[in-house]
C-alpha cells in the first residue's frame, strides 16, 4: 500500500464496478416498467374505458420480460468474471483494450487520466445496447396503443436520464435523438400509411393521427423535451461525477492523514513511555542512597548527638529533615512513574481493594489522630473482584486521604469511602478542610503543582501527589472529579470501570 | 530482651549495613552481616541467627522475595521458625503481598509473604528496633 504524495485519480473510481452496479439498478428499473406498464393497461381498460390492442401489448411485454432475464443472466456472468481477485487493471489491459465505440461511451474522465479497462468497455457497451432495446420497446409499446395518441411518449425522457447517468454526454444526447427519431417513424409511419394505426378509442378525437399539423406538433415537442432533457440531465450527471471523485481522493488522502496520525500517536506514546521508563530508572538509582544518607544522619542523631556542638546538631538535624524530603519525592517520582509507564511496567493483577484499604487506613488513622481529625470510613462489604496494580491503588489512596487530613484543620474530618456504583468501583474522599480555589483546581493535577493556599497552609510538599493519583485513575482506565470550596472543604471522587467494560485506547483515529 | 540475641542483616548496601549494625549494638544485639541473598543464607545457615533482616530489593528487583521462599523452602525446621523482619523501600506492605509470581515456581503471585515484619526505608532507628524486638517476642507466625 504505497503512500502517494499526490493522490492519482486514476487509481480513484472502481469504475467498472460502479458501472455494472448501475447496470444493476437499471435492470431493476426494467422489472418496475414492466409492471407499471401492465398497470398502466389495466388503468387505461378499467377505469378511463380506453380500448387498446391487448395481445400485442401483452406479447411485447413478454418479450420485455424475457430481454429483462437475459440480461439479469448476462450481467451475473459479467459481475462473477469481475470477482476473481485482481488489482486494478491498467488501463487497456485485462479484458482487451478500449475501442472508439466503447471511449465514445463511457463517461469522459480528468484529462491525462486513464481509469477505464477492457471490463469497463464491456460494460458500457452493454449498458448502451440495453437503452437502446428500451428505446426500440418504448416504441413499439407506443405504436401499438395509440401511437402519436398516447401521451406516454414523454417516457423517451426516462432513457435520456439513464443514459446521462452510465454514458457520456454525447451518448445521452444521441439516446435523445434516437429516441425522437423513434417516435417520429412511428408517428410519420402511421400518418403516411405505411404503419397500421391502432387508435387508443376513447381517448384522442378520432383521425387526429392523420392531421400532419397535430402530429408534427406533438413530435416536434417530445423533441425538444428530449433534448432539453439531454443537456440538464447529462450537466448534472458531469457536476455530480466530477463531485464523486473529488469526495474518493479527499477519502484516500484523508485515510493517508489518519494513518500518519495514527503513526505519530504510537510514536509519542511509546516516547512517552519511553520517559516514563527513565523517570523510573533514575528514581531508582536515587532512592537507595538517598536513604541512606538520611539513615545516616538519623542515626547519628539518634547515637551521637550528645557528643555533638549544638550547631552541629542543628545542621545534622536539618540535612536528615531534607534528606528525608528527597527520599519521600524520590519515592514518589518512582509511583508516578510506574503509574504513568503503562501495562508494560506494571502489570494488572487481581487486588483486594479492601485488603489495601485497609492498610492504608490503619497508616491514616494513626495520622488523623495526631492531627485531631476525626476519620470515617465506609467500605462495603462484599467488593466484586478488581484487577489493577495493586501499588497504584496504594498510592491513589494513600495521597487522597494524606492529602486531606494535611489540609484540614484540627478539629475537622475526613470520610473515606469505596464501594461499587453502577459497574464502577467507587472511591470517595471528603474532608472539611481548606478548599481549593477555583484558579487552582485546573491544575493540581500537574506534577510539582502546589497552590498558594498549599503551600501556606503546609510548607512541606513535593506537589506529586495529584499527579500520582491521577496517573493510577488513568492507568486504570477510569475517571476523578473534583469539587471544592474554600473554607469549606472537598471532595475527590474516583471511579474506576471493573474489568469487562475496562476500554484500552488506541489512539485519536479507533479502527 | 535483647542480651543474646543474633541479628543477620542482610543487604547490599554496604553503608547501610555498617549503619544498621551500629544501632543493633548500641542496643545489645549482635549482629552478623551478609551482601548478598546466597551470602545471606550461608551465614544463617552458618550463624543460625535469632532474626533475619532482609532488604526486599538486592541488587535491583525483589530478590529479596526469593530469598524468603529459598529460606523458608528449606527443610531445616530452623528455617521455618526463624523471624524474618524484611526491610522494604517500594510500596510498602501492600506490593508485597501481591509481588510477581517466581521464575521456578516456588511461589505464586498473591501468596502471603512468610514473614514477621516490615520497615520502611529510610531506616529511623527507633521503629526498627521496636519491630525487631516485637517480631522476636512473637517469634514466627504460623
Amino acid at each position: 500500500m504505497s503512500e502517494d504524495p499526490v493522490p492519482e485519480r486514476s487509481r480513484a473510481l472502481p469504475a467498472t464496478e460502479v458501472l455494472i452496479g448501475r447496470i444493476g439498478w437499471l435492470i431493476r428499473l426494467r422489472w418496475v416498467a414492466v409492471a407499471g406498464s401492465l398497470a398502466f393497461i389495466e388503468v387505461a381498460r378499467r377505469v378511463l374505458s380506453i380500448e387498446v390492442h391487448l395481445s400485442r401489448l401483452l406479447l411485447v411485454l413478454a418479450l420485455l420480460a424475457l430481454y429483462n432475464l437475459a440480461a439479469e443472466f448476462l450481467l451475473h456472468r459479467m459481475r462473477r468474471g469481475n470477482l476473481v481477485g485482481r488489482e486494478r487493471p491498467e488501463a487497456g489491459g485485462e479484458g482487451g483494450p478500449i475501442g472508439p465505440i466503447a471511449r465514445f461511451l463511457l463517461p469522459r474522465t480528468p484529462p491525462g487520466v486513464e481509469y477505464y479497462d477492457g471490463q469497463a468497455a464491456q460494460a458500457a457497451l452493454f449498458a448502451s445496447a440495453q437503452i437502446v432495446l428500451d428505446l426500440i420497446f418504448l416504441a413499439v409499446l407506443l405504436h401499438y396503443a395509440g401511437g402519436v395518441e398516447n401521451p406516454l411518449r414523454v417516457f423517451f425522457i426516462f432513457h435520456v436520464i439513464v443514459a446521462s447517468i452510465l454514458l457520456s454526454r454525447p451518448s445521452t444526447y444521441c439516446v435523445a435523438t434516437l429516441g425522437f427519431l423513434l417516435l417520429a417513424a412511428v408517428a410519420l409511419g402511421e400518418l403516411w400509411g405505411v404503419l397500421p394505426h391502432h387508435s387508443l378509442e376513447g381517448h384522442w378525437r378520432p383521425g387526429g393521427y392523420l392531421d400532419p399539423g397535430l402530429v408534427g406538433t406533438q413530435v416536434f415537442l417530445l423533441g425538444v423535451t428530449l433534448f432539453v432533457g439531454a443537456y440538464l440531465a447529462s450537466s448534472i450527471a458531469a457536476r455530480l461525477r466530477r463531485r464523486e471523485i473529488d469526495v474518493v481522493v479527499l477519502t484516500r488522502h484523508l485515510e493517508g492523514e489518519a494513518r500518519r496520525l495514527q503513526e505519530a500517536y504510537r510514536d509519542l506514546s511509546a516516547a512517552e513511555r519511553a520517559k516514563s521508563e527513565y523517570m523510573r530508572k533514575v528514581a531508582h538509582e536515587l532512592r537507595q542512597p538517598l536513604s541512606t544518607v538520611k539513615t545516616a544522619l538519623s542515626v547519628a542523631l539518634d547515637s551521637a548527638s550528645d557528643s555533638m556542638s549544638p550547631r552541629a546538631r542543628g545542621l545534622i538535624v536539618r540535612a536528615e529533615r531534607r534528606a528525608g524530603e528527597l527520599a519521600e519525592m524520590t519515592r514518589e517520582l518512582l509511583s508516578l512513574a510506574l503509574a504513568r509507564g503503562g501495562e508494560a511496567l506494571a502489570e494488572p493483577v487481581d487486588i483486594d481493594l479492601r485488603e489495601i484499604s485497609r492498610d492504608v487506613l490503619d497508616e491514616m488513622a494513626a495520622r488523623a489522630e495526631e492531627a485531631g481529625i476525626t476519620l470515617s470510613v465506609q467500605v462495603q462489604d462484599a467488593l466484586p473482584r478488581f484487577e489493577g496494580n495493586p501499588g497504584g491503588m496504594g498510592d491513589l489512596m494513600r495521597n487522597l486521604l494524606g492529602n486531606a487530613i494535611r489540609y484540614t484543620p484540627r478539629g475537622g474530618s475526613v470520610s473515606f469511602s469505596l464501594g461499587v456504583e453502577a459497574h464502577e468501583m467507587v472511591l470517595q474522599v471528603d474532608d472539611t478542610g481548606i478548599g481549593i480555589e477555583r484558579e487552582a483546581l485546573g491544575r493540581i493535577f500537574d506534577e510539582f503543582y502546589r497552590s498558594e493556599a498549599a503551600r501556606a497552609h503546609a510548607p512541606d510538599g513535593s506537589g506529586l501527589g495529584m499527579a500520582i493519583v491521577k496517573a493510577v485513575v488513568d492507568q486504570h482506565g477510569g475517571s476523578i472529579s473534583v469539587e471544592s470550596e474554600v473554607g469549606r472543604g472537598s471532595r475527590f471522587r474516583v471511579s474506576l470501570p471493573l474489568r469487562e467494560e475496562r476500554a484500552e485506547s488506541t489512539g485519536p483515529v479507533s479502527e | 530482651m535483647s542480651q543474646g540475641k543474633k541479628i543477620l542483616v542482610v543487604d547490599d548496601d554496604r553503608d547501610l549495613r555498617d549503619i544498621l549494625r551500629i544501632v543493633l549494638e548500641d542496643a545489645g544485639y549482635a549482629v552478623a552481616l551478609a551482601g548478598t541473598g546466597p551470602e545471606g543464607m550461608e551465614v544463617a545457615d552458618r550463624e543460625r541467627p535469632d532474626l533475619i533482616l532482609l532488604d526486599v530489593m538486592m541488587p535491583e528487583g525483589t530478590e529479596g522475595f526469593h530469598v524468603v521462599w529459598k529460606l523458608r523452602n528449606r527443610d531445616d525446621p530452623y528455617f521455618q521458625s526463624v523471624p524474618i523482619v524484611m526491610l522494604t523501600a517500594i510500596h510498602q506492605q501492600t506490593t508485597l503481598r501481591f509481588y510477581p509470581d517466581s521464575r521456578d515456581g516456588t511461589y505464586q503471585a498473591g501468596e502471603y509473604l512468610p514473614v514477621e515484619g516490615f520497615v520502611d526505608k529510610p531506616v529511623e532507628p527507633e521503629a526498627l528496633l521496636k519491630e525487631v524486638a516485637r517480631a522476636l517476642a512473637t517469634g514466627r507466625k504460623t
